[in-house]
């Protein structure tokens, strides 16, 4: 068994990102402290630099696994189901940080952690479909039908978004989610680390996935060769003609 | 379309010889109101005058993954579910029978139990019945399509009982909050409200299209 494209993508760029992501990882930091203080937030208005950065990260997973998932029910090759699982994982990751650093800003600005605005429900049920995509494919068993439960499941959640979206909008709540790139309201000084930060999430997904991708492709690439060891001796064994 | 009816009419005839779907389905949900009475403060009038619809629609979420849990577990024993498969025909038909049957089954029982809930909550219904029935069969509808397909995937995992409400109750959110808008409106003004009713209709159709085609692979042995 080959290692498939992708893993072997993947191989190449673990190394290089990682070297990038150091130093990127201290540039970033230290503009997110530079940073002007905002005049009526305070401190609290930093998480800007992390939240919104996690959350792209986060959407970009939950697209991938959607895609990964289509594309191994389309072609049947395994390497995209591993794709999906990779980012499912990763996305799951960024989406735990998007909702554990949005409801300290929240109680800072708000005055309380959580409100059923849309956006913030919306991201929560996404969570909550990642979880189960992740939870059901632990319980099914077999491989293959793992994954087409799996992508079936992450194609239906992704679409499920969407009609998600628009039904609560509809009727769910106010909206008080700030919409601050559609106005362009970052003051002076925080273009900067906001665009640093995006930078940062983004390629710390990409180096995760890479990892995670890699890992899963050694693990099918083992399975594989433990099953053609264990089935040498089996068939000479037989007492039946073969 | 024949295969629809094949579908539906073997899962109608198997679930009436034995009933035993239905009836605790609908055991289930009644119980559920009754449940309601324990849960609720002691003058809970303000309350169902706001609040009675979604009640009765967590009853009915709850009975219809009930009922979903066991729509395919007729069909583990003699390996059915692999004949079904091998049927000469488009897998998406056998869906919409299974669908159509689950559906049925359900609306059911929130006739039943929404007549309950009125008698013993004292809501009056009487004046909206057929719109109510409308938004019952809309909501059966939309629970009963995508709950089919992740039904077909939950009933051969670990833990089935638990992984279907898992997989089901984040994605059906829609099919809810229109289902119990427009209830909550038809309670409290005796009117249907056409964001609701139409939230209802494009959750209902977006489910059928997606489970149509995606029980293909659910259904791959």
């Amino acid at each position: 068994m080959q290692a498939g494209v992708l893993e072997r993508a993947a191989g190449h760029f673990r190394t290089p990102s990682l070297w990038a992501l150091l130093p990127l990882c201290a540039v970033y930091g230290l503009a997110v402290i530079t940073a002007p203080e905002d005049a009526v937030q305070g401190v609290i208005q930093k998480i800007l630099y992390v939240h919104p950065a996690c959350a792209f990260a986060a959407y970009l997973g939950f697209g991938l696994t959607a895609l990964g998932g289509a594309l191994y029910l389309w072609r049947e090759d395994e390497q995209y189901d591993r794709l999906a699982l990779a980012s499912a994982e990763v996305g799951v990751v960024f989406c735990t940080l998007v909702i554990l650093t949005g409801p300290i800003w929240a109680r800072g600005t708000w005055g309380r952690f959580w409100s059923w605005d849309p956006r913030l429900t919306v991201t929560l049920l996404l969570w909550f479909i990642y979880l189960a995509y992740l939870l059901l494919r632990g319980f099914t068993e077999g491989s293959a039908r793992a994954a087409r439960f799996a992508a079936v499941y992450g194609i239906a959640g992704v679409l499920a978004i969407p009609l998600n979206y628009f039904a609560i909008d509809l009727f769910g709540g106010r909206a008080i989610h700030p919409e601050n790139l559609g106005r362009g309201s970052l003051g002076a000084g925080m273009g900067l680390p906001f665009a640093l930060g995006l930078v940062t999430a983004l390629l710390a997904f990409f180096h995760l996935l890479a990892r995670r991708l890699e890992l899963e492709g050694l693990r099918a690439r083992n399975a594989f060769a433990e099953a053609e060891t264990q089935h040498e001796p089996a068939r000479a064994e037989g007492p039946w003609p073969t | 379309m024949n295969v629809l009816l094949a579908v539906l009419w073997k899962d109608l005839i198997s679930e009436w010889r034995t009933r035993d779907r239905i009836v605790s389905m609908l055991l289930f949900s009644v119980l559920v109101v009754v449940v309601f009475h324990f849960a609720l403060p002691e003058d809970a009038s303000q309350l169902l005058k706001t609040g009675a619809a979604g009640l009765l629609w967590i009853a009915y979420v709850f009975a219809s993954v009930l009922g979903l849990n066991r729509a395919f577990a007729l069909e583990l024993e003699n390996e059915a579910l692999s004949g079904l498969a091998l049927a000469p025909a488009d897998r998406g038909w056998i869906f919409l029978g299974k669908s159509l049957a689950n559906t049925l089954l359900l609306f059911l029982v929130q006739a039943v139990t929404a007549f309950v809930f009125a008698l013993t909550f004292n809501v009056s219904l009487t004046a909206v019945v057929p719109q109510f029935a409308v938004v019952m069969a809309l909501g059966a509808l939309g629970l009963s399509s995508i709950g089919t397909l992740f039904a077909a995937v939950a009933v051969r995992t670990r833990y089935r009982e638990v992984m279907l409400p898992l997989l089901l109750l984040p994605v059906m959110i829609p099919v809810l909050l229109g289902a119990v808008r427009a209830s909550a409106a038809l309670l409290e003004r005796g009117t249907l409200p056409a964001p609701a009713l139409r939230l209802l209709i494009v959750a209902d159709l977006t489910f059928l299209i997606v489970s149509f085609v995606l029980f293909e692979y659910v259904l791959d042995e």
